[in-house]
């Protein structure tokens, strides 16, 4: 009863100071939110990039004799005017050259395209040196180059439709067969519209178009959600790090108390010193527990971040608590008083965590083979190898032997702690 | 019975004997100051009575209970009320309360009706709720002692309680143990103020280099003295220049100086007090003031050691 009483006075404690849930909870989320705010448009898949001014100049004209109902020109002024596009390009028309640079000039946009006027005409009269004019805002670099390869891949069509037609004219007359050439504007009206939805769909909705380009070895959720996976490895890592932090930090109870005198006065009592010490190790293990637990919950409302399944982060999470438990009660049993542990958690946790991929943790093979084997050899790294695995959607079975390395290091981290402090204390 | 008994207590540290043979009693229902100056074992040998150091020799028991082979025992009949501040200042004065009364096996209803004495007691009812850090040095005193109470203890150990504080708290604390005494309580009280050891105590026993160097009643100490008188004397100038002059002079038993102030102790004070003057005056060194005392625990410990009682 009196190991609960001391565990429950440790933990009153601590989250009554607020540096301990400042280092608990918050730093953590604060670390993960500010990635996911720096990744945040991405990972919604509703882009916030502001939205990009075109103004249009189309001075096309329809010849007479043209085979189409339509301008090319037309064509490529309501590709910008196109609701799908709306929510990125806000487009306008513009009266005259010099009306669209001056608005360009006064940045009412940040890029013109000019249509000149007999453009359909050069362009279907094989005339390779018609031009559409782009013009853009020099301190602009995304959006011109994203128009620029709309008016491109629009031009790119209607240049493939033209030898596509003239393939087909060609074949016709070699299998003798005579074309009408009053179907001509029909062939080229309902290619120009397929094309039109083809690129629509290839940019608005990758899956509905023609050709969708699948990774061979990618689940759905590495296909669909690469960045909530990112920004789940990304929260494991700031999690594990930090759970590593409160162990040690919690166990540092321990020198404070002996600093305040308390912890004698406990000796004065007639209550046993493995209870004394059972006590404070429970309220670091349940600490480190409420803290995992804590920003799991915090990490699915606030960043989506799916964890796994249960049974798997049940022994993730069990085997993070362990090990950092484990390695708080043994760095802290070498540390002289809490002045000196400020520094050698800090420094110590920080090592640790860097070799064990911590700070790295959403970009594994960015790290090289020799950093990766020392992962190994921390209890960071097989933490959050075991928390890869989980969110690789990898069963509990799987788990089976990170978790048993990760709770054997606990365990001797923790033996060799705790007869230090018998030692100590004795 | 006794409530205290020690005997030929040893503690060394290396090669400093920190506590030498102590030996000495306390009985039921009595205060018994241990009265020395600092680093005279004090601290040590009550650390040892409380379980928080084994004697390198020697033992000692509580309510008849050895510190050494029963310390569950002893521990359960004794409370301590430590020099410094032993308490937790980020909970309230009432969770400090609650828990050291859960230390000492106090549950439930037993443990709330005892808290709300203990608080009565030293005053602070009113301020339960706030947090130890916030109160002043003098009810931190008393919350400390107020937790070693709690279990109702044969024995309180209270080392220095009254060190760094205001009168006000100070006296409160005094008429405490008067209190705690009244209800039956032994207690065992360290200190260098004599004038808090004359006060509470029923016995004295004065400690000096680990050693105990007189045990007794308050008057059976002033009786060690005699009829000789104390004199302490004011210089205006370094105390080594006329010390050894004075120390030949017919009269003076023992000399000692501590912090500018010479403190003699002579047979009679009219007839040695003209000798100082004029050895003095051969020295060139003026006494700027003088002051004739009764007899009193620091006369005795001058008596004893040859040295003045320090602060």
């Amino acid at each position: 009863m009196k190991i609960l009483d001391i565990a429950f006075k440790d933990l009153t404690r601590s989250f009554r100071s607020v540096f301990a849930i400042g280092m608990m909870v918050i730093a953590p989320l604060m670390l993960t939110g500010l990635i996911y705010f720096a990744f945040g448009s991405v990972s919604s898949g509703t882009p916030s990039m502001p939205a990009v001014k075109v103004g249009v100049l189309n001075l096309d004209v329809l010849p007479a004799d043209a085979p189409l109902d339509v301008t090319l020109g037309d064509n490529v002024r309501s590709m910008f005017f196109d609701e799908s596009v709306a929510s990125w390009i806000t487009a306008s028309d513009y009266a005259d050259e010099a009306s669209a640079r001056a608005a360009l000039n006064n940045q009412e946009i940040g890029i013109a395209v000019i249509v000149p006027q007999n453009f359909t005409e050069r362009f279907l009269s094989g005339d390779k040196d018609v031009q559409v004019l782009v013009i853009s805002d020099p301190t602009l670099s995304i959006g011109p180059a994203v128009v620029q390869n709309m008016v491109t891949m629009m031009v790119d069509g209607v240049s493939g439709g033209g030898i596509a037609l003239e393939t087909f004219m060609s074949r016709q007359q070699t299998n003798g067969i005579a074309a009408d050439p009053t179907q001509i504007p029909s062939w080229i009206e309902r290619y120009t519209t397929w094309y039109a939805d083809f690129q629509r769909k290839l940019f608005h909705h990758p899956d509905q178009a023609a050709f969708v380009v699948v990774a061979p070895s990618a689940s759905d959720t590495e296909a669909t959600k690469p960045v909530q996976k990112m920004m789940g490895l990304t929260m494991a890592g700031q999690m594990i790090f930090f759970a590593f932090f409160t162990g040690a930090y919690s166990m540092m109870s321990i020198l404070r108390e002996d600093e305040e005198g308390t912890l004698a006065r406990l000796f004065t009592t007639p209550t046993e010193r493995t209870s004394i010490l059972t006590g404070k190790f429970t309220a670091v293990l349940i600490t480190v527990i409420l803290q995992g637990l804590v920003l799991m919950i915090a990490g699915y409302y606030a960043f989506g971040i799916n964890w796994g399944e249960p049974s798997g982060v049940a022994l993730a999470l069990t085997g993070q608590v362990i090990a950092a438990t484990g390695l708080g009660v043994l760095l802290i049993a070498f540390v002289k008083n809490s002045r000196q542990g400020g520094p050698v958690l800090g420094g110590g946790l920080t090592t640790l965590g860097m070799l064990g991929g911590l700070f790295t943790a959403n970009m594994p093979n960015a790290m090289p083979a020799a950093m990766n084997m020392i992962a190994n050899f921390t209890p960071q790294g097989w933490v959050l190898k075991s928390w890869r695995m989980v969110m690789d959607g990898q069963s509990a079975v799987d788990l089976l032997v990170p978790f048993a390395v990760m709770v054997g290091m606990g365990i001797v981290m923790f033996v060799i702690g705790a007869l230090t402090f018998r030692k100590r204390f004795a | 019975m006794n409530a205290i008994e020690v005997k030929n207590l040893k503690k060394s540290f290396g090669d400093l004997q920190a506590v030498q043979d102590a030996t000495f009693n306390a009985e039921s229902g009595e205060v018994l100051s241990l009265l020395g100056p600092n680093g005279a074992g004090k601290s040590t040998t009550i650390s040892m009575l409380s379980g928080l150091l084994a004697p390198t020799g020697g033992d000692a028991s509580i309510m008849g209970h050895s510190v050494t082979k029963e310390p569950e025992a002893a521990k359960a009949s004794l409370g301590v009320v430590p020099q410094d501040i032993a308490l937790y200042p980020d909970l309230s004065a009432r969770e400090n309360l609650v828990f050291w009364g859960k230390m000492y096996g106090l549950r439930g209803a037993a443990l709330k009706s005892r808290v709300d004495e203990v608080l009565e007691v030293i005053g602070l009812s009113d301020r339960q709720r706030d947090h130890v850090g916030k109160f002043s040095g003098g009810m931190k005193r008393r919350v400390n002692i107020g937790a070693a109470l709690l279990h109702k203890p044969a024995v309180v150990i209270m080392d220095e309680p009254t060190v760094g504080i205001d009168p006000q708290s100070r006296r409160h604390i005094l008429d405490n143990v008067k209190e705690l005494n009244r209800q039956g309580m032994t207690v065992l009280y360290t200190t260098h103020y004599m004038e808090e050891a004359a006060e509470l105590s029923h016995h004295i026993a004065i400690m000096d280099k680990g050693r105990i160097i007189a045990h007794g009643t308050h008057n059976k100490l002033l009786k060690m003295v005699g009829e000789q008188t104390r004199i302490d004397i004011m210089l205006n100038t370094e105390a080594d220049k006329i010390l050894s002059a004075w120390q030949k002079i017919d009269g003076v038993s023992k000399i000692d100086s501590l912090d500018g102030k010479v403190t003699a102790l002579v047979d009679d004070s009219n007839r040695v007090l003209p000798r100082l003057f004029d050895a003095a005056a051969k020295a060139d060194v003026r006494i700027t003031s003088v002051d004739i005392q009764e007899p009193n625990l620091e006369t005795v410990f001058l008596h004893l050691t040859g040295r003045a009682l320090r602060d």
